[in-house]
């Protein structure tokens, strides 16, 4: 019993010992992503040191997000705290280029003049990139989201595609691609002869699906992750149909000329090289929008 | 000269004006240029004219109803009172927010609405959402909550009717109605429009609430184009300058109405400040005119 003590404890000091002596290795800022585990990101000493000095020095960078559009981004259970993808993918940014990130619920609206003013480094909000916000801001593409139909379980219609609205009532968050396509679709089903489609525009996704419990409308349209989201949560009351359609990149939205285009663009770059990105993406189940090829302002239309 | 004090705080107050003025017109991150494109645009128009609707048609909801029930509070019935005191309470409680809400999705809790007897017969249905469209059930929510706050203050203005007036109208042998109709309210009008100047005004900018129920009032359509092209301030620019004009239309109205009800005859009325200018700027031989009017009416 003696001999087979001492062997456990020469055992666990063994172990002891090289855990110590691994963990001083991994601290050093240049271990490579393989050894990092993953969704836990590391510090880049190439990228980070392409970040311009105004905001290195602060050490923190101000992420701003509108935390009502889960599994992208929502206030946790604690209450205060903004999670997500948008989140999580932060963090990671920020961890690559040596900082740490503070991610901030401000309301939609408030986001793009909160950059312009200072007031944040960066937003992270599900924002489609498009050419018209490019005027304004510059971005870094990240996702690709489609758009998914989903209506009431129980007496719903069935939708297979764009072309099935026509005549009927669709709910839509305002700001969003869907509410762009569908009210271009109004015009094409008007223009084929039928009846044209009823778009309702609310300010946030959860007067939307009230209307479509409500039977006020009869078809919701969201980003995939989010309309997957609603179902999963619904309890029953909606089911998703048809397939999803077309895709529209999601990009982080940076002030122009303060110098985080390029660096966010190699922090993202680093990130889905070493599998971060990837593992992020399967912690929310949003596999399906995964990109390899981020760009800075790829808006398609 | 005269007031000299009054000549160079006239002067501070010019030149801090036009400093004020000057900078707000020439910086440039106002984007004045995006304001002028949006002022006129079909969806910012369309939008003002929601709001105006919204606006008369509340306020009309509001002010009939909350006669009514104020008249309905001072009644002798303990019933009828205790309606009204039932409605006033429940309609100030809740949130205007949560009015419109329910009004909107009530489909959700009573898909149909029947008219008929209650516990018996029905003698009609209809699905609640064809008959209350968003635009309906905004102008119900506004309306039914602004009825509440108007009875309270229509009646601080019949209580303010000294008793006197009442006890004279009874011994003359008028009956309730009547006192009400032709002594009370006429008088209590001029404690009652000052509030309710201030809820017409106030109702102006409620009225963008309904944008949770997805109907494009200014604010909203305002919100929606910015949504998309990220010009987020010249934007509300727009739609605060449209909310300033109308404001001012509404306060000139208030101030005729109040003229009109006031207790004096219309010869000893005091000038408007038009037919003050007028006077000012058309008679030059009384350049000289004392500042403070006196008891002279207008020339």
């Amino acid at each position: 019993m003696h001999r087979s003590k001492l062997r456990l404890l020469g055992g666990l000091a063994l172990a002891l010992g090289i855990g110590l002596v691994g963990a001083g290795c991994g601290s050093s800022s240049t271990s490579t992503g393989s050894t990092a585990a993953a969704g836990t990101a590391t510090k880049d000493e190439a990228v980070a040191a392409e970040v311009p000095a105004a905001i290195a020095s602060k050490g923190t960078l101000t992420v701003a997000a509108d935390a009502s559009y889960p599994p992208n981004e929502f206030i946790g259970s604690d209450g205060t705290t903004v999670e997500g993808m948008d989140a999580d993918l932060a963090q990671a940014i920020a961890a690559v280029l040596g900082l740490k990130a503070k991610v901030v619920n401000a309301s939609f609206d408030g986001i793009i003049p909160g950059l312009a003013a200072g007031k944040y480094d960066l937003g992270m909000s599900s924002f489609t990139d498009n050419k018209e916000r490019e005027k304004v801001v510059d971005f870094v593409t990240y996702y690709s989201a489609g758009t998914s139909f989903y209506v009431k379980a129980k007496g719903g219609p069935t939708i297979n595609g764009l072309a099935d609205l026509c005549g009927l009532t669709v709910v839509v968050e305002r700001g969003t691609t869907q509410a762009d396509d569908a009210k271009a679709q109004s015009t094409t089903c008007k223009n084929a002869g039928k009846k044209g489609v009823t778009v309702l525009v609310f300010p946030d996704q959860s007067g939307a699906n009230l209307a479509l419990s409500s039977d006020r409308g009869e078809v919701g349209m969201a980003d995939s992750p989010v309309a997957a989201d609603i179902v999963k949560k619904s309890n029953g009351k909606f089911a998703l149909v048809g397939q999803p359609y077309g895709t529209a990149p999601y990009g982080i939205a940076i002030p122009k000329g303060n110098g985080m285009s390029t660096p966010v663009l190699d922090a993202v770059k680093t990130l889905m090289a070493n599998g971060v990105y990837d593992s992020i993406m399967a912690k929310w189940g949003l596999e399906k929008g995964a990109i390899d090829n981020p760009q800075i302002n790829g808006a398609v239309s | 000269m005269r007031h000299p004090g009054r000549w160079v705080a006239a002067a501070i107050v010019v030149l801090l004006s036009a400093a004020l003025i000057a900078s707000i017109a020439t910086n440039p991150r106002f984007e004045w240029s995006i304001v002028g494109d949006y002022f006129f645009s079909t969806r910012v128009l369309d939008g003002l004219v929601i709001t105006l609707e919204l606006t008369v048609v509340s306020m009309a909801i509001g002010i009939a109803l909350g006669i009514v029930l104020a008249v309905m509070r001072l009644s002798p019935n303990p019933l009828v009172s205790v309606a009204s005191w039932v409605y006033v309470w429940f309609f100030r409680a809740t949130p205007v927010l949560v009015q419109i809400l329910f009004w909107s999705n009530i489909s959700a809790l009573y898909p149909r609405l029947s008219l008929g007897i209650p516990f018996g017969p029905q003698l009609t249905d209809f699905s609640a959402n064809d008959v209350i469209t968003p635009f309906a059930a905004g102008v119900l929510a506004l309306g039914l909550n602004e009825a509440a706050y108007m009875a309270e203050i229509v009646r601080a203005g019949i209580l303010s009717v000294e008793e006197g007036q009442v006890e004279a109208a009874q011994s003359l042998g008028m009956t309730r109605l009547q006192t009400m109709r032709r002594i009370v309210l006429p008088q209590a009008m001029r404690v009652i429009i000052p509030p309710t100047g201030n809820e017409t005004i106030s109702m102006l900018k409620t009225t963008s609430l309904v944008s949770v129920i997805a109907v494009t009032e200014l604010l909203y359509s305002v919100q929606l184009i910015y949504a998309v092209n990220f010009q987020t301030i010249p934007l509300l620019i727009v739609a605060s300058i449209w909310y300033l004009i109308f404001t001012t239309v509404l306060s000139i109205g208030q101030y005729y109405v109040e003229r009109r009800f006031s207790h004096r005859g219309s010869r000893d009325l005091p000038e408007t400040p038009f037919q003050r200018i007028r006077r000012n700027l058309f008679s030059f031989r009384h350049a000289t005119v004392e500042p403070s009017g006196g008891s002279g009416g207008s020339g």
